[in-house]
């Protein structure tokens, strides 16, 4: 019964012009479909951006309670901590989180956390850090897949800006650049390893049977984490990732195939 | 008769010795940097991770600015590093002495501005500044020396540099003090924490971050740390469990390296010469604020046993692979392959480069999968165990052990089957040259 009180409550102030997308002003539990409701109107954009997200297409759909919870009263706080994203992302020792949590932002964030607050918006460096929402979900966007994107650095010029305007709040418009040239040029050389390796498993599918390839099939899969590991290294700034789970895993990755293809016997 | 010999010795020092000069001069002349500087040309991204050898300032904007207007102008542009500025002790300095600006440090002239390195910080912070320069003399590895010891590995200027620049992010260390006093709060209570040390100390090779969380000592700081007190010196007293720096940085010196007896553990060491034994006792001293005396010499009693059993572990899978190399069974042979990096009498001598001493730290691409698996087994296993025994974390020595039997297994059977392959003359060259060509492998002949 409180429940629908409040909603009503709620309904009101949101037809009333109130800014509801600001924390505190409703209290309360409310469902997925009762956010929805309300936001629809008051925050369309960020609704928007949230239908455009993989995280409103996936199986199960990531809803608002998936990340913001039940109560209103801490909707916003509760999903700009990164503790909201590390859930799903592969669990605190994947690599998704270990190449963030080994940068010097993830260090940082660590040490720092009790301190951040997080009642402020995710912009204007009102944080010492970034945490993942902070660049992911920089301003509040909702599609996540346009803020930062790891996977195509350069390949796209509004990519590019929508990182460069995240970055720089902290740091200088020259470095950003360098940055991104940089991770992008060391993607390609990763990239370079991996297509490298295919060229050759693809000479290799005429000659010999899909059961002598199999090893090798089993070592091109590890290629695929240690390419995403060079792009995590690279998008988190993680050296770790960029290096020893990244290039030099690779390079393992190429000799051994080429090893498996050479000790194959030719069949005349 | 003697004279003859005295001038022919007098000649040849003249000739040698001025050309040794020239020769070692004329190879750091290039636009790289180090010893291999004529071969390699920096990635514009360097500027960054080594300011000294490459950071050029732009003319992005014209003008000479007072310490006041770059905080005006930039909390503007880059509200973030004005905000750390202000929580910074530069911003409000103890004892009535003058407020840090940016341009005490960056310089005034906007179109000839500086990155800082550690003589700019020096210039006030002596003390650490001076403790810092000389961590040289313990060798490396150690902080002060790791910039130009990343750029003189062969396996760093062979590579296309896009690749190696992920080296000198931590080799960056000797570069700049941010590394573990990160920008612009440059806090001295944020190094003592062991989260600073883990961006670097972290990975395969160095799991330095892994083995002390697990350790008593970090499981200790994992439960209480955050209610101690930062702000205190890293001394006898100060702090319920050691962290990375109360024990490598003790009482705040900046020597990291001085008391360092295995050296990372990538190479055989004597632990008992004279100067080793001084460095025991540097320990026993230090683990003493918190251990007896006896307590502690066993420990380190111990991490020399579980040195010794690692090192023969690897020694005999180095005798396994450099018998395959003398009976030319590793394939592909050294001529079948690129070459080993920036090594040119290789071209006249090429040979499969096999452990520490020959240089195999630099040979981890374009070598045989057996060569690789050695290499995996001395760099990864070895050290896992390694760091394990060192930090106290008996899982990770466990663990590396047995890694180690695995891989010396695995190499003794690869090598087994290279044998019998070997004795049934199976055509080498049937695969054509998949060794020396391909993408990346082309690319990374070109681009070097």
């Amino acid at each position: 019964m409180i429940n629908r009180v409040l909603f009503f409550c709620f309904i009101v102030m949101a037809f009333s012009g109130h800014a509801v997308s600001t924390d505190n002003l409703v209290l309360g539990i409310f469902n997925n479909e009762q956010c929805l409701q309300c936001h629809e109107k008051t925050d369309g954009d960020l609704i928007g951006g949230w239908r455009n997200s993989a995280h409103a297409s996936s199986e199960p759909v990531i809803d608002c309670v998936a990340c913001h919870g039940t109560e209103h009263e801490s909707v916003a706080a509760r999903a700009r901590q990164d503790q909201a994203c590390i859930e799903c992302h592969r669990g605190a020792k994947g690599p998704v989180v270990h190449s963030y949590s080994t940068s010097k932002h993830g260090v940082l964030m660590k040490i720092q956390v009790g301190q951040q607050g997080w009642s402020k918006p995710l912009s204007m460096a009102n944080y010492r850090v970034p945490g993942c929402a902070y660049c992911h979900m920089h301003a509040g966007e909702h599609d996540v897949s346009i803020s930062v994107r790891h996977d195509i650095m350069l390949k796209s010029e509004s990519v590019q800006d929508k990182m460069r305007a995240v970055c720089q709040d902290c740091h200088s418009s020259r470095y950003i650049s360098r940055l991104l040239e940089n991770g992008e040029a060391m993607l390609e050389i990763a990239r370079k390893k991996v297509r490298e390796a295919d060229n050759l498993i693809k000479q290799a599918e005429a000659k010999f049977s899909e059961q002598q390839l199999a090893p090798v099939k089993q070592q091109r899969l590890k290629m695929q984490q240690h390419l995403l590991n060079v792009a995590l290294g690279a998008g988190h700034q993680s050296p770790d990732y960029q290096w020893w789970h990244g290039q030099p895993a690779l390079d393992g990755d190429l000799l051994r195939i080429k090893g498996f293809i050479s000790e194959l016997p030719t069949i005349e | 008769m003697r004279t003859p010999y005295v001038w022919l010795t007098l000649l040849v020092a003249v000739i040698a010795v001025p050309s040794g000069f020239y020769y070692v001069n004329w190879s750091k002349s290039g636009e790289g940097a180090g010893l291999y500087s004529r071969d390699w040309v920096p990635e514009a991204i360097f500027a960054y991770w080594n300011p000294d050898d490459f950071y050029k300032s732009v003319e992005s904007v014209k003008g000479e600015f007072s310490g006041e207007q770059c905080v005006e102008c930039h909390a503007a542009v880059s509200p973030g590093i004005v905000n750390d500025w202000r929580k910074s002790g530069h911003s409000k300095p103890a004892n009535n002495q003058a407020v840090v600006y940016c341009s005490d440090c960056h310089g005034n002239n906007h179109e000839d501005l500086h990155l800082p390195t550690p003589d700019v910080c020096g210039a006030c912070h002596g003390v650490q500044h001076d403790q810092f320069v000389d961590e040289k003399r313990y060798g490396f590895p150690g902080h002060s020396l790791a910039m130009e010891r990343a750029m003189d590995a062969k396996h760093f200027a062979d590579k296309p540099k896009a690749e190696v620049s992920a080296c000198l992010q931590c080799h960056s260390v000797a570069s700049k003090c941010d590394s573990c006093h990160t920008r612009h709060v440059f806090s001295a209570a944020e190094a003592r924490r062991p989260e600073a040390c883990i961006t670097c100390h972290s990975g395969p090779p160095h799991p330095d971050d892994e083995t002390y969380f697990h350790s008593k000592h970090g499981q200790l700081y994992l439960t209480e740390g955050e209610n101690w007190d930062w702000s205190k010196p890293l001394s006898k007293g100060n702090y319920p469990a050691p962290t990375c720096a109360y024990c490598h940085m003790d009482n705040g010196k900046q020597q990291v390296a001085d008391k360092a007896i295995w050296k990372f553990g990538l190479k055989q060491v004597n632990p008992l010469t004279s100067g080793n034994q001084v460095r025991r006792e540097q320990w026993v001293k230090l683990c003493g604020d918190c251990h007896e005396k006896d307590w502690s010499a066993g420990q380190l009693r111990q991490l020399d046993v579980e040195r010794k059993q690692s090192w023969a572990k690897l020694y005999e899978a180095e005798s396994v692979l450099k018998s395959l190399r003398s009976d030319e069974l590793i394939q592909p042979s050294a001529k079948q392959r690129p070459p080993y990096p920036m090594d040119s009498p290789d071209t006249f001598l090429q040979y499969q480069h096999i452990g520490f001493f020959e240089g195999q730290a630099s040979a981890f691409y374009n070598v045989s999968p057996i060569e690789r698996d050695y290499f995996e087994m001395w760099y990864f296993d070895n050290l896992k165990s390694y760091k394990g025994a060192a930090h106290g974390d008996a899982s990770f020595v466990e663990q590396g052990q047995a890694e180690m039997d695995a891989s010396l297994d695995s190499i003794k059977q690869t090598a087994e089957r290279l044998r019998s392959a070997g004795e049934q003359k199976l055509d080498k060259d049937a695969q054509g040259n998949i060794w020396l060509e391909g993408e990346y492998t082309e690319y990374n002949r070109e681009h070097n």
